[in-house]
């Protein structure tokens, strides 16, 4: 857990008149726990170890990518934090409470990866009744419903039966519900494994608003390039435990490639060329991976050095999804 | 608004939807017209002496009871069957029990709801059956309403026991054990009867027993007393129907209520622990 912040104490410019008892200072505010924290959180059901060892801290006010390979434990993992299953080890908190804490859950939003409303009832009805169960006051039932709604896109279709929107549509709904009350955290388990191109961008900005909002997002997704766009940090997980976790910069930091277009060298030297990083050679291109980017003018003087001719310099910023794999292979 | 109202104000609504009260009706109106039917020609017949359709009219309007007892608990086992098990399997439950709700709130309002619709169900049939015959036939059981009671506690009886089993098993398997559990227990009753018939100690043991392990049979034989008229409980009447399963000598006693009430509690008690517990 990150250590609490303190707050500045009051100052009291004038002084306190003679006779008057000092007014007792103001206690530090304390700082908010993370939005997320677990230790060696734990999750066996029978023989079978879903969940071996996740520690993962999730700050406040930032979107926060869950990611791994199927059936790494991703789900389990969100089910836990909310209170669904039972951990078998370890400790977890959740905006400061224990998992499964009831008035916690008044301040989160949570789309289930799989998932149903009931069919018989229109999109508006489905909001009122998330918005009666979370104790909303009454008054704001229309304006929230219309809020959310609107902001998933489905608005015009507010009366019609849950039962006749497309998976898409449900999933928009399941968004929307979770955006209910102003949440201070919203899980979202593979939000847009069920949308088209428009709805994954329209669910990028529904995310990137959150954040800018300041509320948290745990993205629960094994689509990178989404976790990509979108996510402050990461937590890589496979068979249950974690792989790696940071911010994108620090997963790929060093890890960058460079393809140089090189001609003019023969085969013999290609065989003993020593150049930095990890290489390989298709026909003219040569691609250099794992390099420190201050080293590739080195490389060009090289091979220029050799009497190579450098026709081009590409450099590539590897990838999520290769350094993902990269680190699950490693395992 | 409590969530126990709001989750049994669902329960109603999508009832209503899936168009169950239509389905009741339909089957209400049907039955209510055939056994006006009947019992108009019961009532008419000239085959048998008046003091013989006098003892026909309560009896064959006990049997028709036993009938609607039968559709009320089979009807009871199939709603309560797939609330838990089938709002698992599909998902719903995800979107509700991550609310800042009790479990027991969830399971409570869905078991309030289809109790109001069984409730529904079982004051239609009654109140239009029982008009229906006193028109055709001039038969008025002694207490209606006491039968109406009876019979809505043996549907609300099995009623919870499918929402227990409903938080750990399928929807089907579910609603078989709770319907063969019904069955089982009606059958400990004609068991003990014949007991009572040819006085056999051990059988009627079995009826007894099977009383206090599931009332249903109780609770139907509660329903029996109160069709009877009162010609029914003279000392000839007991000797001939001893060991009629279709008939009660007396009304449950309070001790027996109070264990049904204790039973009853202690099953929703054990459908809430279970769901509590039930990882989703």
């Amino acid at each position: 857990m990150s250590p609490a912040r303190s707050a500045e104490p009051a100052q009291h410019g004038l002084g306190t008149p003679p006779g008057v008892p000092e007014p007792r200072p103001t206690p530090p505010a304390p700082a908010p726990s993370p939005a997320v924290y677990t230790a060696g959180l734990s999750k066996h059901f029978g023989s079978t170890v879903a969940l071996r060892s996740l520690s993962i801290t999730v700050e406040r006010g930032e979107v926060f990518g869950f990611l791994g390979p199927n059936g790494a434990g991703k789900t389990t993992a969100v089910k836990v934090l909310l209170g669904l299953v039972r951990p078998t080890g370890g400790e977890g908190l959740v905006l400061g409470a224990p998992l499964g804490d009831r008035l916690a859950r008044r301040r989160i939003g949570y789309l289930p990866e799989l998932f149903r409303f009931q069919g018989l009832l229109s999109a508006a009805e489905v909001v009122r009744l998330h918005s009666k169960l979370l104790g909303l006051p009454k008054a704001s039932w229309p304006a929230e419903s219309s809020r959310v709604l609107r902001t998933v896109g489905l608005d015009r279709r507010a009366d019609d039966r849950v039962a006749t929107f497309s998976k898409g549509m449900q999933q928009r709904l399941g968004i929307a519900v979770a955006l209910l009350g102003d949440p201070l955290l919203v899980v979202l388990d593979e939000p847009t494994s069920a949308l088209d191109p428009v709805g994954r961008r329209d669910v990028r900005e529904i995310i990137r608003a959150l954040r800018a909002g300041g509320t948290t997002v745990f993205l629960n997704t094994h689509l990178l390039d989404e976790a990509e766009h979108i996510c402050d940090r990461v937590a890589v997980i496979d068979r249950g435990s974690t792989v790696a976790t940071g911010t994108l910069p620090e997963l790929l930091g060093h890890h960058w490639s460079v393809r140089l277009k090189v001609t003019g060298l023969p085969d013999r030297w290609w065989a003993g060329a020593d150049l930095p990083g990890s290489w390989s050679r298709e026909e003219d291109w040569v691609r250099v991976r794992a390099i420190d980017p201050t080293l590739v003018p080195d490389v060009v003087a090289r091979l220029v050095g050799r009497g190579g001719r450098v026709e081009a310099v590409v450099p590539e910023n590897e990838s999520l999804e290769a350094r993902f794999l990269e680190l699950l292979e490693g395992r | 608004m409590s969530p126990v109202l709001t989750i049994a104000g669902v329960t109603i609504r999508e009832a209503v939807r899936r168009k169950l009260l239509l389905a009741f009706l339909a089957i209400t109106a049907a039955m209510v017209a055939l056994s006006a039917w009947g019992f108009d020609r019961l009532a008419r017949t000239r085959s048998i002496t008046g003091d013989e359709v006098h003892l026909a009219l309560p009896q064959s309007f006990i049997l028709f009871m036993f009938m609607f007892s039968f559709v009320l608990a089979l009807s009871a086992s199939t709603i309560g069957s797939p609330a838990v098990s089938w709002e698992i399997e599909s998902g719903v439950l995800l979107t509700l029990v991550t609310r800042p709700v009790r479990r027991a709130q969830i399971l409570l309002g869905k078991w309030l709801g289809l109790a109001v619709l069984l409730a529904l169900y079982d004051a239609a049939v009654c109140a239009l059956e029982v008009a229906v015959v006193k028109a055709v036939s001039g038969f008025l059981p002694p207490d209606p309403l006491l039968v109406a009671v009876y019979l809505f506690a043996e549907g609300c009886l099995l009623l919870t026991v499918a929402l227990l089993l409903s938080t750990r098993m399928s929807v089907i398997a579910a609603g078989v054990v709770a319907v063969a559990l019904f069955g089982a227990s009606w059958l400990a009753g004609v068991v003990g009867a014949l007991g009572q018939s040819f006085n056999i100690g051990a059988l009627r043991a079995v009826g007894q027993v099977g009383r206090y392990v599931l009332p249903s049979d109780g609770l139907w034989h509660g329903a029996i007393y109160y069709l009877e008229p009162q010609t029914f409980i003279g000392q000839h009447f007991l000797e001939v129907h001893a060991g009629d399963p279709f008939f009660a000598q007396s009304a449950p006693s309070w001790a027996y209520l109070v264990w049904v009430g204790i039973w009853f509690l202690a099953v929703l008690g054990a459908g809430v622990a279970s769901f509590e517990r039930r990882e989703l």
